[in-house]
């Protein structure tokens, strides 16, 4: 008996013991993210304006994996300050909307509502289909006439809760390249096919955005290259399948590659005047009102990449690229320049094409389009 | 009494499932030893070559022309197949294709002039570096004032127009108020207005330094470089073995002042 009122006792103060501890962890657990230094609040702030006097001027940013919402607004913030009007952005649809329908709104409005709060215009690409609407083993890239719907929907949900504030919608990316379709292989048609179901419910849900046709990549692909087609071959195709009733403007790319922007254009020839084939295109089917967005634009200056230039010279390059959009493409809307920032270094060459370091540290080519816009 | 056999019971059952954890983790450690255990450097060793893939589109470091493969990192191959007992091969690619045709087993390692990206090493890994391509001073041979970036307020630093010597130019530009920037439209043309006394040093990445300065022998470069840009041999992640032979190679090629010595030959 009193061996077993000893054990009890004994338990009695291990279970005290054991309490008081649980108690102390309890404390410490309550007080210890009190601790912690509070979260830092971003707010957009006052209603900034963009002086610039090369309107014409924007960028590409990459804040679709910047997931700090004071980087996006420092991005966002020298962009305003170098004098870019404009800025493209994807939007995955990948990363957004759930199987059962709903959508992860945070990460979009936080870039949305900074980039209006610094007064950019928002020109959303939209792209990259969520797991739940391809087949298994498929990569992100992979579309299929299967998703056209749910991909209109999407896009027109996206373009209605941002109806004042994004005021261009892309569809899609760089249609005449097999890797954007996640390697199935598409015609023209089958990009005319998506076109047409996207642009109509999309301006039924915001009659005022303007609908742009995807970027061609510039390209000299034969026909039945497993990488893609020819851009000019593309979108002679795409608006022979009757392309020009589904988009309000076209969205270009313009890469300079090692050629200097006043190079003439050739068919067999990737350079920036390009432009001007595919306005010719425009024309020969009668689109001469549609006006052309260019979406990426730019020079590289890695130093070891065939298709870069010096540093000095993508500065030149670049500058000279504005003028000339400037002064003679009357019909071109905007240049944006790929790209402005990574939020990390690739180590590779795309960080060659970057006008600011991850680290925010701005490079001389900003500093020069900043004058250039007279900021 | 009752209590103390369901202790023991518990005790005992205890004691054998550790046992088991310990005999299933032994053979688990077993399975990934043989999985690491790769065949690679067995047969690099059978059969007497190292096969090295490179892009040969970049000079000093590697050039292909009607003279033959040549280069730094061609001597570099060359030195440590020596040094391992090989012999080498070297198997051309385009920049882009050198990561592809090494997870493709083309080749066993890139030798390149590659710089070491993070986000290749899930599926790669490095060796040691072997040169540092960093930004790096130049100065006059008899400047003793100038030892580090922090010595040139007050002074004028060339650098290449938009150059990454530039963008730390810049940076330091910042800390420095009295720091005059020149820029020239080359790494070359930096250091020759350094050689002209048209500037007090040159800020320029460690190639080009290096080769400018074999035609200005009134000049020199500052040992501690600006940045950092390291160079590094790169294989399959699971080639273990073969990575600690070139790495023990590496290391000896620089103990015994070999790899000075190419670098040296190509640089200088």
């Amino acid at each position: 008996m009193k061996d077993e009122l000893s054990a009890s006792h004994s338990s009695f103060t291990i279970r005290h013991s054991s309490f008081k501890t649980g108690l102390r962890l309890l404390v410490l657990a309550i007080i210890f993210p009190l601790l912690q230094p509070a979260p830092i609040l971003i707010t957009p702030g006052p209603p900034q304006t963009v002086y610039s006097e090369h309107p014409i001027t924007a960028v590409h940013t990459r804040l679709t994996d910047e997931v700090e919402e004071w980087k996006i607004q420092r991005t966002l913030q020298l962009v305003r300050e170098m004098g870019a009007t404009r800025i493209v952005e994807f939007f995955p649809w990948a990363y957004y909307q759930s199987e059962d329908g709903s959508v992860a709104w945070e990460h979009p409005d936080q870039v949305i509502e900074h980039a209006n709060a610094q007064g950019l215009e928002v020109i959303a690409r939209i792209g990259l289909t969520p797991g739940w609407a391809r087949p298994k083993e498929t990569p992100l890239t992979y579309l299929d006439a299967n998703a056209y719907d749910d991909f209109a929907a999407f896009t027109a949900v996206f373009a209605q809760r941002y109806r004042g504030q994004v005021s261009h919608i892309i569809i899609g990316n760089e249609p005449n390249l097999n890797y954007e379709w996640g390697y199935r292989i598409t015609t023209p048609q089958d990009y005319v096919d998506l076109l047409a179901t996207v642009y109509p419910v999309v301006k039924q849900a915001n009659p005022d955005v303007v609908v742009l046709g995807g970027a061609l990549a510039p390209t000299l692909e034969p026909a039945g290259s497993p990488w893609g087609l020819n851009d000019l071959e593309y979108l002679d195709a795409m608006y022979a399948a009757g392309a020009a009733d589904y988009f309000d403007g076209l969205a270009v790319h313009a890469y300079g590659l090692t050629f200097p922007p006043e190079t003439a254009p050739a068919p067999d020839l990737l350079n920036f005047r390009r432009v001007e084939l595919v306005r010719q295109i425009m024309r020969d089917y009668g689109d001469d009102e549609t006006r052309i967005f260019i979406t990426e634009s730019g020079w590289n200056d890695h130093p070891r990449w065939t298709q870069a230039v010096r540093p000095g010279q993508r500065i030149q390059y670049t500058l000279d690229a504005l003028r000339y959009a400037e002064a003679n493409w009357p019909y071109v809307e905007t240049m944006a320049l790929w790209a402005f920032r990574y939020p990390a270094p690739t180590k590779s060459y795309p960080d060659y094409y970057t006008l600011v370091t991850p680290e925010f540290v701005t490079k001389p080519i900003y500093d020069e389009i900043k004058q250039y816009t007279g900021n | 009494m009752m209590k103390l056999n369901n202790i023991r019971g518990i005790k005992v059952t205890k004691v054998r499932f550790t046992f088991y954890v310990l005999r299933f983790t032994f053979f688990l450690l077993l399975l990934t030893a043989c999985k690491v255990e790769n065949l690679t450097w067995e047969r690099i060793e059978k059969d007497g070559i190292l096969r090295v893939g490179l892009d040969p589109t970049y000079p000093p470091f590697e050039a292909a022309d009607d003279g033959g493969l040549r280069g730094l990192d061609v001597d570099l191959a060359h030195a440590i197949a020596a040094d391992l007992g090989l012999e080498v091969e070297f198997v051309y690619f385009g920049y882009d294709g050198l990561y592809d045709a090494l997870a493709t087993e083309q080749v066993d390692v890139l030798i390149s002039a590659l710089v070491i990206v993070p986000g290749q090493m899930r599926d790669f890994a490095y060796s040691e570096p072997y040169f540092n391509a960093g930004e790096i001073l130049i100065v006059p041979t008899d400047e003793m004032e100038i030892m580090e970036m922090g010595d040139l307020d007050g002074r004028i630093l060339s650098v290449e127009l938009g150059a990454l010597g530039h963008v730390e130019a810049n940076t330091w530009g910042q800390r420095l108020p009295n720091l005059t920037i020149q820029t020239h439209n080359s790494a070359a043309a930096a250091v020759t207005a350094v050689a002209q006394s048209q500037a007090d040093a040159a800020l320029v990445d460690a190639i080009s330094g290096r080769l400018a300065l074999a035609e200005h022998p009134t000049l020199k470069r500052i040992p501690q470089p600006v940045t950092v840009e390291p160079f590094a041999l790169a294989v399959r992640i699971d080639d273990e073995r073969l990575l600690e032979n070139l790495n023990a190679s590496l290391e000896h090629l620089n103990e015994t002042g070999k790899l000075n010595t190419i670098i040296a030959q190509w640089l200088n």
